[in-house]
């Protein structure tokens, strides 16, 4: 909700009543990481083709009055408490479903970011037809029949640095009639990592070497191995991982390399005189230029240090703390 | 908006399987064009199916709409009344298919079945019917299942279960508003049927009307007596009076032949034994009804004729059930208004000169009028006449004359109409009465069903102080026919239902087979006075007997109480078993953990996560940090690991989970921790 709830409250009554609204399901349905759906968290509500089946019932029964006929009175009424007992079946094709927050992967601003939910069954029901959408995501339709669970990805973009909240998620289905809609509206407590917009700087800061722990690059073509990366055209043959291949691990290549006890440092203060979100953009760009250049870098920002370092996981930190720096714990 | 609102192949099937089931009750009324529209639209929707064919663009559809409605215009002579409305909504029906791509679609065309359903209802109410509909709203109910389910590419079986079962929880709430719902009048007028035919006695008789209901055995009307049943031959259901002869045939009079005076039956003092019984009257189309004499009708909307008949003031669309009381010992019209005098005795033109000639000298012959009357009954029981079903036809000129003395074989209503004339000819008021004569006794249920081939005609003679008297000159020809009914009588000669061989009531003979046609009669009788002929009167005295007079308190608690007792037991066995289940092996090991924690100063805070928890404890107590990240992970592995098709069985991580809760003794540790002794 962070997103939204920043925007300057504008006043309204249709706004008020919004915000109500949503105080209102808040409290009914608190966040958590996994909902079970019961009675307190599922609405229903007669769908627009319930609507249009109620107008059709009164023209069965204008026809049953009009031509005084008792079968027509009873089919007329039939369907209409079949449409009576369709409110339970509806409900119980939610009723009883948990659905967890499964993962949000970490995007840049403005990018998809992939939800990853799980929808669970609790009894042996077969369930249908389950809609499952956030407000600005792509929706899915997914059934849950012979599997006892099921993952659903939502892709949606993302917005600023931080934390993203992606507003409630819609689970919604009209089974087995149409005619009603049961839906609710859960916070599933997940949000997706949004990491600073990356900014090219002109001043690279890796030559900002005053420092005496200044910047560094592995000087390539040393003696000391150091580790294996896959295979680049150009790499020669010699330092090709043949063991490793024969094992079938793929083509790889043996590096070494020497420390120059020296690594590159991704330094909060490089930047004077800018604007944080600023200074983390171009800290942000420079992290990935690293990362691709497979050269070691370091974090440095006020209140945190994160050691020079390479790969995945550490880029994937260094990303991280990018994007929560300044924003402390989600807030709700 | 919502990406797969396609109809699926399950759907489809059941979709057009619902269509066909839906037109046949209706075949044998439309025209055959239109069924061959149903084959088209279903072929041309599998071939879109199957991606040959497209769907029809908006010239193609409005072609087909355009052609339809010249077909039934061309067909029928005319698009309103019922029939052509039903006929072009079936056409509707089978051309929406065409076009049924999205659920928009799907949701019109089976609602639009649904009204298929009444629209046959319109024309039988019968039980087979009932029934045939029920399996019809199933199929429609099923196939808007099968529309909810995505995915579903085969042809499903067991989609009908949910549809039955939810059709099944409907059903009783269904009789409760069934009986309940007040019944108004129509609020306003309606097409009616246009094309049926008008079946039973008609308002006016030619020589051999009456022996061609004769041939069939289609049922007339039943009856049932709140006392014992009269015997066969005092059961004279009067329907019609002939008073007019004219060109040959036999009429009732018209409304307007009567004077205002005498449109109202002259008042009757009822003497003796009453007889109260209630008539359930198959559709006639037209508007008399049959009763014993004298009747007078004891429910509301019928009403009485100047000669003593019954009538509705609308034509039987529908069957309908009215209650009689009738005296048969009352003396009708003890005095003769001048009018009726001349009305009853009038005998146009001078034909049939042997018959006026045989009529004066009898009638001289005879000291008074009921002597001449038992002298021509005489005549008929003595002389060779026969009684006979196909009778030779009667010349256009003088055709009593040719009845009488030469052919002398005829049917009940050459009887009937010659013994007026002749009465008439003599100066003795006397008329011709239509109906039904006898009918079979079901055992089961005690009604008399009266069927067509017991249709009859006689003829009532005014008597000085006696009034109206019934004289059945067939009895006199033919006792058995009156005794025992038209099969017997015809047993020398053969012919009854000689030209329907499967008619059930030929094999009266086979005793089961009789048997089964009477259960299944006295079905009938039943479903058509508790459901079709369920009306404002009978929903009256019904609610009356039930709940001992009706308030609008009552009313809206039976209501409520009905809907709370259907409905809970159901909303219970649908929503409430599954808490117990819910709960997943992992959820029930985690939460042991935490209430081992609980105690200990760690209570898991609403919406925290695994995580956040156990990192909370680690920081706390960093002795047991070990065990909670490894407690920690199996269950984070097992609650948000990738989705595997898991069983109800418990896996290996589950059962690794459950002992490392196991073991975990945090207090011990913890005491430890604080107290280092």
């Amino acid at each position: 909700m962070q997103g939204r709830k920043r925007k300057p409250a504008r006043h309204g009554i249709g706004n008020r009543l919004r915000r109500r609204f949503a105080e209102w399901v808040n409290n009914r349905i608190p966040p958590a990481r996994a909902v079970t759906l019961d009675q307190k968290r599922i609405f229903i509500f007669p769908s627009r083709i319930g609507l249009f089946f109620s107008v059709c019932l009164l023209v069965m029964l204008m026809t049953a009055i009009n031509y005084q006929n008792n079968m027509s009175f009873a089919l007329t009424f039939l369907l209409a408490t079949l449409f009576i007992v369709g409110i339970l079946h509806t409900y119980a094709n939610l009723s009883g479903l948990t659905v967890r927050a499964l993962r949000a992967t970490p995007a840049f601003p403005g990018k998809q970011s992939e939800f990853s939910i799980k929808l669970e069954r609790g009894g042996q029901r077969e369930h249908f037809a389950l809609y499952v959408k956030y407000p600005d995501s792509d929706g899915s339709v997914v059934n849950l029949v012979e599997q006892d669970t099921v993952q659903v990805n939502l892709h949606l973009p993302v917005g600023k640095r931080g934390w993203f909240s992606p507003g409630r998620l819609l689970l919604e289905s009209t089974y087995p009639l149409g005619l009603l809609r049961c839906w609710t509206w859960i916070d599933l407590d997940l949000y997706a990592l949004v990491y600073p917009q990356p900014l090219a700087a002109a001043q690279l800061p890796g030559l900002a070497s005053d420092r005496p722990d200044g910047a560094a690059v592995p000087i390539a073509g040393s003696d000391d191995f150091y580790g294996f990366r896959d295979y680049r055209e150009g790499d020669s043959l010699r330092q090709i991982h043949w063991k490793g291949l024969a094992r079938g691990q793929g083509v790889q290549t043996k590096q070494y390399g020497a420390y120059a006890n020296r690594s590159v440092w991704l330094d909060w203060e490089m930047y004077p005189g800018l604007g944080m979100e600023q200074r983390l953009s171009h800290l942000c760009y420079w992290a990935l230029e690293f990362d691709r250049a497979e050269e070691e870098y370091g974090l440095r920002l006020p209140g945190l240090v994160i050691e020079p370092g390479l790969g995945e996981r550490h880029r994937d930190r260094v990303l991280q703390a990018l994007a929560l720096h300044g924003i402390g714990t989600r807030s709700r | 908006m919502k990406p797969d609102q396609q109809i699926p192949r399950n759907a489809l099937v059941w979709i057009i399987a619902s269509q066909f089931s839906l037109v046949a009750p209706h075949a044998g009324r439309i025209p055959i064009w239109v069924l061959a529209v149903y084959v088209f639209a279903a072929l041309w929707r599998i071939m879109v199916y199957r991606g040959s064919w497209s769907f029809p663009g908006r010239w193609v559809k409005a072609g087909l709409i355009a052609s339809s409605f010249a077909g039934i215009f061309f067909s029928y002579g005319s698009l309103i009344g019922l029939e052509p409305t039903v006929a072009l909504l079936l056409t509707a029906f089978a051309l929406k298919l065409i076009e049924l791509a999205r659920h928009k679609d799907g949701y019109v065309l089976l609602f639009l079945g649904y009204f298929i359903c009444i629209t046959e209802f319109l024309f039988s109410q019968d039980l087979p019917i009932a029934l045939y509909s029920l399996l019809n709203v199933t199929l429609v109910t099923t196939a808007l299942v099968a529309m909810h389910r995505p995915g579903e590419h085969q042809f499903n079986r067991k989609t009908i279960r949910l549809a039955a079962v939810m059709l099944l929880q409907a059903l009783p709430l269904m009789l409760v508003l069934f009986f309940l719902f007040p019944r108004i009048g129509p609020l306003w007028s309606v097409p009616i049927k246009t094309h049926t035919a008008q079946t039973g006695v008609s308002d006016f008789m030619k020589p051999g009307d009456i022996s061609s209901l004769g041939k069939s055995d289609a049922v007339a009307f039943r009856a049932q007596f709140d006392g014992d049943i009269p015997g066969a031959s005092e059961l004279y259901w009067r329907g019609l009076v002939f008073s007019t002869l004219e060109e040959g045939a036999w009429r009732s009079l018209r409304y307007f032949d009567v004077p205002p005076a005498e449109r109202r039956a002259p008042p009757v003092e009822t003497t003796g034994e009453s007889l109260q019984y209630r008539i359930i009257i198959e559709p006639t189309q037209q508007n008399w009804l049959y009763s014993l004499r004298y009747a007078r009708p004891t429910s509301p909307g019928v009403m009485s004729g100047s000669d003593y008949v019954l009538f509705s003031p609308t034509e039987l669309e529908d069957q309908r059930l009215y209650g009689v009381e009738s005296w048969p010992d009352a003396i009708l019209e003890p005095e003769l208004s001048p009018w009726r005098r001349e009305i009853e005795l009038r005998l146009p033109g001078t034909d049939n000169p042997q018959t006026r000639a045989l009529a004066g000298q009898l009638r001289s012959q005879a000291g008074s009028d009921a002597a001449y009357v038992d002298a021509i009954l005489a005549k008929f029981r003595d002389e060779p006449f026969v009684y006979k079903l196909d009778p030779p036809l009667l010349p256009a000129e003088n055709p009593v004359d040719a009845f009488l003395f030469q052919s002398r074989a005829g049917f009940c209503e050459h009887y009937a109409a010659a013994f007026v004339v002749l009465m008439r000819a003599a100066g003795v008021p006397a008329r011709v009465v239509a109906g039904y004569q006898g009918g079979e006794v079901n055992p089961l249920n005690r009604t008399v069903i009266v069927h067509q081939f017991d249709a009859h005609a006689w003829a009532e003679v005014w008597l000085q102080g006696r009034g109206w008297m019934r004289v059945d000159p067939t009895a006199s020809v033919s006792p058995d026919r009156i005794e025992w009914g038209l099969e017997r009588a015809l047993e020398q000669q053969g012919g009854f239902l000689s030209d329907s061989p499967l008619s059930l009531v030929r094999y009266r003979g086979v005793a089961w087979l009789n048997t089964l046609r009477l259960r299944y009669d006295a079905l009938t009788y039943r479903w058509q006075s508790f459901v079709t002929g369920f009306d404002r009167d009978r929903q009256f005295q019904l609610l009356n007997e039930v709940f001992d007079g009706i308030s609008v308190r009552k009313f809206l608690l039976v209501l409520a109480a009905s809907w709370v007792l259907v409905l809970a037991p159901l909303a219970y066995s649908l929503l409430g078993r599954r808490r117990a289940r819910e709960q997943r092996n992992c959820d029930r090991y985690y939460l042991q953990f935490c209430e081992q924690l609980a105690p200990l100063g760690f209570v898991r805070a609403p919406g925290e996560t695994a995580g956040e928890y156990a990192a909370r404890i680690c920081r706390a107590v960093p002795a047991i940090a070990g065990e909670v990240g490894e407690i920690t992970r199996l269950y984070s592995e097992l609650a948000y690991g990738p989705v595997e098709a898991s069983s109800g069985r418990a896996t290996r991580s589950e059962r690794e989970l459950k002992q490392a809760i196991g073991r975990f003794r945090p207090a011990r540790k913890m005491r430890f921790d604080r107290d280092p002794r």
